[in-house]
Formats: C-alpha cells, sequence, structure tokens
C-alpha cells in the first residue's frame, strides 16, 4: 500500500541541507529559536512561533496547510513566561490543526482541524482524530485515540502504532517530490526500457 | 468606496501591532492591545473600534459586513484562528480557537465562546454566559466568575514581540 507522490513546485518550497522542506508561504516567527532536526516537511500557510519561545521538532515531521504550532503560555510565581514545545518524531499534523500543547511526544498522528488546548501533554504513540478540541492541560495516555469535544478517549491502539506512524511518515516524506523531478525520472525510466 | 481602503489604521500610544498583520479600512486600536502577525481585521463598510488590552492572536479574521461601526471593548482575548462579525463585544470576554460569532450575536462582558462553537442567535448573550460544546449540539450556561485578566501575558508580549517583528508604528 504505497502513498502516492505529492508534488510540490520547487519555486515554492526551500529544501535545507539537513532535508527540511520549508514552503516559501509558511510564517516561521523567531526562525532562530526554531530547530528542526532534518526531514520535516512544512506546508503550505502554517505558522511556528518560535518568537514566543523555543520550538524544537524531531525527525520526520509533517505539518500540514495551514496549522499553527505556538508554544503556550505559563504563569510562574515570578513572573508569565511562554513555555518551550517539543516535538518528537515522526509526527503528522493535520491542516488547519492549531496545538498550543507543552509537549507533543513521538509518533503521534494529529488529525484535520483539530484544537489542541492550552500546555496538553500528548504521549508517545497517541493519535488526535480530526476535528476535535482538547481542553487546556489535558494529558493524552500512550495508545490511545482521542475524539469530540471535550476531547475523551474513544479507543486504543495497537502496539504496531509506533512501525506505523514510522512507515507513513518516512514514506510521505519521500513521496513529496518536487515536479522536475518527478518528470526527469519518468524520461530516464523510457529510455532505459528502449 | 476607494477611500477606505487607502485609510490608515489609527493606532494609540503603546499598543503592539506587528506588521504583518492585515489591516483594512477604518480601524481605530486602543493603547495596550497586542495583535500578533497574520490576524485579519477587515473593514469592508464600517470602522471597527476596539478598545484597550485587547489580545488577538494569529489567523483571527474580525470582519464588519454592516455599515454601522462594530465596537470591540476592553480586555478581550480572541485565540488563534477564530471569527467574529458580531457588531459590539463589550469587556472581557475570551474567544476561543476555531469559534465564529456571528453578525446578530453582541457579547455583553465576561463571555466566553469555547473552541469550535458557532454562536449565531440574534441576541445580546447575558453577562457571564459561555457557549461550550461543537457542531450541531453547542450548548449554553451562564458563569458567575469573570475570566482572568490578561494584563501580565500583554506585558510580556509588549516586551518580547518587537524583537521578532516590526510593529507599526502609533498614529493617533
Amino acid at each position: 500500500m504505497e502513498l502516492e507522490d505529492i508534488f510540490f513546485s520547487t519555486s515554492e518550497y526551500v529544501q535545507t541541507h539537513t532535508g527540511n522542506k520549508v514552503s516559501r508561504q509558511s510564517t516561521l516567527c523567531g526562525s532562530q529559536n526554531i530547530i528542526l532536526n532534518g526531514k520535516n516537511i512544512i506546508m503550505g500557510e502554517s505558522m511556528i512561533r518560535g518568537d514566543l519561545a523555543n520550538v524544537r521538532m524531531g525527525q520526520y515531521c509533517i505539518l500540514s496547510k495551514q496549522s499553527v504550532i505556538r508554544p503556550p503560555f505559563k504563569k510562574f510565581a515570578k513572573g508569565v513566561a511562554f513555555f518551550p514545545l517539543h516535538v518528537g518524531d515522526h509526527v503528522f499534523i493535520g491542516e488547519n490543526s492549531v496545538v498550543n500543547a507543552a509537549v507533543v511526544g513521538s509518533y503521534v498522528y494529529i488529525g484535520k482541524n483539530c484544537v489542541i488546548g492550552r500546555r496538553c501533554i500528548l504521549k508517545d504513540c497517541c493519535m488526535i482524530a480530526d476535528n476535535t478540541v482538547l481542553p487546556p492541560e489535558t494529558v493524552v495516555s500512550p495508545f490511545t485515540v482521542y475524539s469530540g469535544s471535550p476531547g475523551h478517549c474513544i479507543e486504543e491502539l495497537p502496539e504496531a502504532m509506533q512501525d506505523l506512524m514510522i512507515d507513513y511518515t518516512k514514506s510521505f516524506y519521500q513521496h513529496y517530490i518536487p515536479d522536475k523531478d518527478a518528470s526527469g525520472v519518468n524520461q530516464l525510466s523510457i529510455a532505459s526500457r528502449k | 468606496m476607494q477611500d477606505l481602503k487607502r485609510l490608515k489604521a489609527k493606532i494609540a500610544n503603546g499598543a503592539i501591532v506587528c506588521c504583518e498583520c492585515e489591516l483594512q479600512g477604518d480601524i481605530t486600536i486602543g493603547s495596550r492591545t497586542v495583535i500578533h502577525p497574520r490576524a485579519k481585521i477587515i473593514a469592508l463598510l464600517g470602522p471597527i473600534i476596539i478598545g484597550e488590552n485587547n489580545i488577538i492572536e494569529e489567523q483571527v479574521q474580525i470582519i464588519n459586513n454592516g455599515e454601522d461601526a462594530m465596537v470591540i471593548g476592553n480586555n478581550n482575548v480572541f485565540e488563534v484562528d477564530c471569527r467574529v462579525e458580531s457588531k459590539k463585544i463589550g469587556d472581557n470576554n475570551i474567544v476561543e480557537s476555531k469559534a465564529f460569532v456571528g453578525r446578530q450575536t453582541s457579547l455583553s462582558n465576561g463571555c466566553v465562546i469555547g473552541a469550535k462553537c458557532e454562536v449565531l442567535v440574534h441576541e445580546t448573550l447575558q453577562e457571564g454566559s459561555l457557549f461550550y460544546g461543537s457542531g450541531p449540539d453547542v450548548k449554553r450556561r451562564v458563569q458567575s466568575d469573570k475570566p482572568s485578566a490578561q494584563g501580565a501575558q500583554i506585558e510580556f508580549l509588549s516586551k518580547v514581540l518587537p524583537n521578532y517583528h516590526r510593529i507599526r508604528k502609533p498614529l493617533v
């Protein structure tokens, strides 16, 4: 069950030497505070608010169109600050989602149009269904699926979730190819067959 | 009509309005209001008057479709990606992420519109009313506590945002 190739125009994306594919239409505020560990895809009109606090994303993370990653706000005894946001490896964040979480673990799937409330903690290998609203400070246990508004655990995930997410994000990254390369590959294969 | 597009927003001293936000039409912004980048405030026909100490986060759309003025009071919080078309909003309200407040609704003081709620009722909401749930079953109740003031966050943002964004100059 191979994923289909998704093409993007080379003029729209910037490819870094660590393999990150970042759309030019996305907004990365405070880029000096954003660490993308490699092979991430930042699509469309998404936003990462690095100006509020540090944002660190692991490898093979996919941030779909118009989603917002934003560090949450915390009142400490001595004052207030925005909490740094850590996102693990192999995380897929769907279109239009708003992620205000404090920690997102690895191998997490976040669906479309979700609202992840302030200071939520999403542990590894969990899944947030489409259109979910997680109230502030929810802790999502590993291997669970949360859905609804307010989000509740509706089912459990198999132990293979980690391998599934690794497969999914890796093949998504490999199939997310620029327009020019795709036509080049086809011509080569036709020539070799002759 | 063309004059409206050339009008510059009147920004009071002390308001932090990032250059990357979209301001269209006749807009007045009070002092100590923070407008994050990528917010859209569009006064198509009538003016929009925003009070003091508000926080308008990114991807928020505040749109005035009608000809009469849209008035937003003080100390309100508009969280990420909400959409507000209401004609009158009082003080101390919170409109959470991805909520939608229609033209016919007016918020009084201390109301909370929960995340992803669409409020289209033809009325002025009672003080402290709270909408929660999503989709077709949006429920409402009245709360007696007032939402907490965001003064500390506004102070923090006023110090941090100018370091990373160009801020529109105040124009009274």
